[in-house]
């Protein structure tokens, strides 16, 4: 195969793995709090997008013109508005399940996604087509032979990587991040710590949404269209993504994110026949993984209570 | 929650229309419209939902109608299965006379036996296959718009005219994508000279074409020919830019609607579409269909498609003022449409109930708009398609 | 739960005769005003009726007198079914409700009583649906026996599912199932041979020359063609309720509870847990792959839309809304589910955002379900 070709796979697999990434840490972060799946995370993201979507119309409409500030405001409304919502979620309907079997909680995030998601179709204006999403980001490219290099698929991997590496640092190196780890790891010692659960909860699912908003803001600018069902299929792909990284590991979700890319780009390009088959081939994959590492590719440290 | 006030509304609603209902005199006669009200394609769903409900208010305002109509709404959300299930309900519903039914062409296929199987007629206002009224020949199946045939028969022609060599095929692998891609090919071989260099089928709700795309980039096509919906189509046509690909795009019926432009901007510029049928303003009844459209404040525009689902529910009523609500008299009646006005013109049934409609409209998108390609600067030569001779 | 006081059978037929005719006139209520006043009344009747007790008393009594009750129930199901009898469209959803319900008992034996997680229960369901559509157009196989078939080619690709669901757990053997759904979609959508996208038609039940699909007329009387699948649907489900209700109650249920309640318990008492979670996996997807081959048989039509991973999780919401291990609670479970929103498809637009926030709201008050399971009992009239 031409190289450039090559690089060109390369490219498209990284930039669908980073958007994977970004969902699955989410994930691995509820999980790791509140030992929680929250299901409605894709949806999330589809808001968070929409809510970007609307504060660019928004801006638009007072005239302002410049590319960078219009991101930055996206950004920063999408991503507070999201974290407000993950906190509201959180507090409103995942905690008040927890006594209740962890399926409940799932079903219950479930349902709240279809809320989410009908919502903006019925509500949003005209929610049910497809939206074009602004090309904010300088649109330079350069011809490599086959392979398009593009300014703001460089600048999308760049934000992705730094976002991932500030998590990575807030986790481990702040304060904040040793009480969201203290939970994770045993609520009631960290209660007894005088870590204040209940807001360390709140934190970390308003960071999860946020990413997710981040995730949403992302996807739109890479493809230039967002609708109302994308969270649907990323949201179930990052929670896939979390589960082969292993749960409660934010390098096994990043791991995951990026390991399931690289499957549906090579299902692409390796299957010769069709590449509709490339979706069979990943998941079947994710199936044979999880028989060979039952708890994920980076094994949860966990202790069985008997 | 926001959906509450809605909600009450929506009752109140409801409430008024019926008690406004029991104060008319006339006979009630029930009648049907099924369209993607949900999902992807809603909009035109949504389009074609108006304009039936036009057809049947102008009706009901009209005091030299015999009976009161009322219209039963119901969603296939252009999934067969769904369709089946809905088609079963407003077919075993005896008091509901006749349908305008489906824009979805894989809802419309799958749906046919079930309308035969309880005598049901239909009038198809906005699916394309030809083998919803080709396959079998039921007597309760009937099409006012054209099929895709001739959609592609004019595509492939104007494909070749431009002097386009190498075209590569996206279709989404319903019945509704792979017969597009099978009549589009066959004309194309027909006129022998373009050749297809690549065929991909996609799923109708895929997100990523990076993949297709970038494979596609490798055979460097002058044209992509996609036959499939808006959703998708949006998709395509904004992926292959992000991966600098130059080449045409060549749509069919499922993108001509506001939707595509709306979802792409700038991007749609270029793009050709083929439909069956003049453009609304140009029908003969399109004036008045879209002031009567306009005068009742719909949330949504009529879509490409919506006229024929007004000519279609107004079809429905005309017959049944003239033979009554019995079934069997309407089928029998819709058996000898011959010669018969309507906005979208005259309407012919031929044997298997398919209208035809002569007449094709080659679209491109220019400033914004679906503009014929025949008034077009792109046809004048004062702009050009990518890779136009 | 069982109170200290003997409970009669009648609350429990009180119960049944109310919930019948609500049914009855659910089914029959046509105005869309008088659905929502309908719904309305309910949702306040359950509510006044849990409020003063009455709710206790009906499903003590069900407790007590289950075998009555259920040839009871099995009445009201047949009172439903003359009621409608020429009415096409109710017959088809009460099929539905009795179909889902064989299958919704088939995850309560995988998941209520052995603890394990199935969220690709509409795939094995189109497992048996495509197996009628299959076997109907090119064998001679008697349409019985596809029924047969279609269980055990159900059971039978399960299996092939066994190795990480038994090494996984809880969202690990999640995720299993869920990329399995998506999988098994993914593939009948690209593969052409089983009709992709668009589906595939399926031929009717004949049965020793009686066609299904032909309406009965039986001296004057004309019967709907769905009566001929009612019966055979009833007939179904009460013989899955039998299987199910006696596996829980024999020793095989007792060793399916203790393992699903501590595995490593049971396994240190020397259960073999191994065996166990097979044994319900299979049993729980014959089941479903049973009810899905009738059902690609009643809709005459399959296709990859019907069996999506949200088709699944539908099913898993039926499991929970009804109260998990409970076969009654399902039952109410799957009536709701199944109605409901074909009740309100007249607001159109707006009934996937009702249901989802109704299942919501039932969530957070009634976490454990609308019946849950009562305590197990050792033998009849025994109370813990």
């Amino acid at each position: 195969m031409d190289a450039g070709l090559l690089a060109q796979y390369v490219m498209n697999g990284l930039m669908l793995g980073m958007m994977y990434a970004l969902v699955a840490v989410g994930f691995t972060l509820f999980f790791g709090v509140l030992d929680v799946i929250k299901f409605s995370h894709g949806d999330v993201l589809t808001v968070g997008a929409f809510a970007a979507l609307a504060s660019y119309v928004g801006l638009r409409m007072l005239g302002l013109n410049s590319n960078w500030l219009e991101l930055v405001v996206m950004l920063v409304v999408a991503i507070l508005a999201m974290a407000f919502l993950g906190m509201a979620i959180a507090r409103y309907l995942v905690m008040p399940l927890r006594s209740a079997p962890a399926l409940n909680t799932l079903l219950i995030t479930l349902m709240l996604g279809t809320v989410l998601r009908e919502s903006v179709r019925l509500f949003y204006p005209q929610g049910a087509n497809p939206k074009p999403f602004p090309a904010l980001l300088p649109r330079a490219s350069i011809d490599l032979g086959e392979f398009n290099l593009r300014l703001d698929n460089v600048l999308m991997l760049t934000a992705g990587v730094l976002v991932i590496v500030g998590i990575q640092y807030l986790l481990n190196r702040t304060k904040l991040g040793l009480a969201i780890r203290a939970v994770a790891q045993d609520e009631e010692t960290a209660r007894t710590m005088g870590i204040n659960f209940t807001a360390i909860v709140l934190v970390t699912f308003a960071l999860g949404s946020g990413l997710a908003a981040f995730a949403g803001v992302m996807n739109g600018l890479y493809y230039n269209e967002i609708n109302f069902g994308i969270g649907l299929y990323l949201g179930v792909v990052g929670f896939s993504a979390a589960i082969i990284g292993g749960l409660g590991s934010i390098y096994g979700a990043i791991l995951g994110g990026f390991l399931f890319a690289g499957l549906q780009t090579i299902g692409t390009v390796m299957l010769p026949f069709a590449s509709a088959y490339k979706d069979v081939f990943a998941f079947a994959v994710v199936i044979a993984i999880m028989a060979w590492r039952p708890t994920g590719l980076i094994r949860e440290k966990i202790s069985e209570r008997v | 929650m926001s959906t509450t006030p809605k909600f009450a509304a929506l009752i109140a609603a409801l409430v008024l229309g019926v008690a406004a209902g029991a104060a008319d005199a006339k006979d009630k006669v029930k009648v049907g419209f099924i369209g993607p009200l949900t999902g992807g394609v809603s909009v035109n769903g949504l389009g074609g939902r108006n304009s039936a409900d036009l057809a049947v208010r102008l009706r009901n305002a009209d005091p030299k109608s015999k009976y009161e109509y009322e219209m039963v709404v119901l969603d296939d959300e252009c999934k067969p299965n769904v369709a089946v299930q809905v088609a079963t309900k407003m077919a075993a519903d005896k008091d509901i006379i006749a349908g305008a039914t489906h824009y979805c062409s894989v809802t419309a296929i799958a749906t046919v036996d079930t309308y035969h199987k309880f005598g049901f007629p239909v009038i198809v206002w906005g699916a394309v296959l030809p083998d919803i009224t080709y396959r079998n020949k039921y007597d309760e199946v009937h099409r006012v718009n054209g099929t895709m045939i001739n959609q592609n028969d004019a595509n492939a022609e104007l494909v070749s005219k431009l002097g386009y060599k190498t075209v590569a095929v996206i279709h989404d692998t319903t019945d509704y994508g792979k017969g597009h891609n099978e009549y589009f090919s066959k004309a194309l071989a027909k006129i022998g000279q373009a050749k297809i260099v690549g065929t991909f089928g996609v799923t109708a709700d895929q997100q990523d074409f990076t993949a297709e795309l970038t494979k596609i980039k490798a055979l460097n096509p002058d044209v992509i020919y996609f036959g499939g919906l808006t959703p998708i189509g949006v998709r395509i046509r904004s992926q292959m830019d992000k991966l600098g690909i130059k080449a045409a795009f060549d749509g069919t019926s499922g993108i001509v609607s506001d939707a595509y432009i709306q979802g792409l901007g700038p991007l749609a510029e270029g793009t050709l579409a083929f439909r069956e049928g003049a453009p609304t303003e140009k029908l003969p009844g399109g004036k008045f269909f879209m002031e009567k459209y306009s005068a009742q404040k719909y949330d949504n525009p009529p879509e490409a498609y919506g006229p024929f689902a007004y000519a279609a529910m107004d079809m429905i009523l005309d017959t049944i003022e003239k033979v009554g609500p019995d079934r069997k008299k309407v089928i029998a009646d819709l058996a000898n449409v011959k010669d018969r006005d309507s906005i979208v013109g005259k309407i012919t049934f031929d044997d298997h109930g398919q209208n035809t409609v002569p007449v094709i409209t080659k679209y491109v998108v220019q400033d914004g708009k679906f503009v014929e390609w025949d008034d077009s600067e792109y046809a004048s030569g004062k702009r050009k398609l990518p890779g136009q001779k | 739960m069982a109170g200290k006081g003997h409970t009669t059978v009648w609350p429990g037929i009180a119960g049944l005769v109310i919930a019948t005719g609500y049914l009855i006139a659910m089914l029959g209520a046509e105005k869309q005003n008088l659905i929502i006043i309908l719904l309305a009344a309910g949702i306040v009747a359950v509510l006044a009726a849990a409020w003063l007790g009455l709710l206790e008393a009906v499903s003590a009594s069900f407790v007590e007198h289950e075998d009555a009750l259920a040839v009871c129930a099995i009445g009201a199901a047949c009172a439903v079914g003359v009621v409608f009898h020429e009415n096409h469209f109710v017959l088809l959803l009460m099929i539905t409700v009795l179909l889902y319900s064989v299958a919704t008992l088939g995850l309560n034996v995988q998941f209520g009583y052995a603890g394990v997680l199935n969220f690709a229960g509409a795939s094995f369901f189109g497992i048996g649906a495509y197996t009628s559509a299959v076997l109907n157009a090119y064998t001679a196989v008697p349409h019985l026996l596809v029924l047969l078939v279609g269980g055990l080619l159900a059971a039978f690709v399960g299996s092939l599912l066994l190795l990480p669901v038994l090494r996984t757990r809880g969202h690990y053997a999640a995720v299993v199932t869920i990329a399995f759904a998506l999988l098994f979609k993914t593939f009948l959508e690209v593969n052409d041979v089983l009709g992709g996208p668009q589906g595939l038609q399926v031929k009717g039940m004949r049965i020793l020359g009686w066609s299904f699909n032909d309406n009965i007329e039986v001296g004057k009387i004309s019967l709907s063609f769905y009566m001929n699948y009612f019966v055979l649907s009833l007939l179904l489900l009460v013989g899955a309720f039998v299987l199910v209700r006696r596996l829980e109650r024999s020793w095989i249920g007792l060793n399916l509870d203790a393992l699903r309640l501590d595995e490593t318990a049971a396994g240190c008492f020397g259960l073999d847990i191994v065996r166990w979670k097979i044994t319900a996996f299979l049993i729980g997807n014959f089941l479903i792959g049973i009810a899905g081959a009738l059902f690609g048989m009643v809709g005459g039509f399959v296709a990859p839309n019907n069996y999506t991973f949200a088709d699944s999780l539908i099913l898993v919401s039926i499991l929970l809304l009804g109260g998990i291990g409970n076969p009654w609670g399902l039952m109410v479970a799957t009536i709701i589910v199944v109605v409901l929103p074909e009740k309100l498809q007249t607001i159109q637009e707006y009934r996937f955002l009702l249901y989802a926030l109704m299942v919501i709201a039932v969530l957070l008050f009634r976490p454990e379900g609308l019946l849950p399971r009562p305590v197990r009992r050792y033998f009849p009239g025994w109370r813990p």
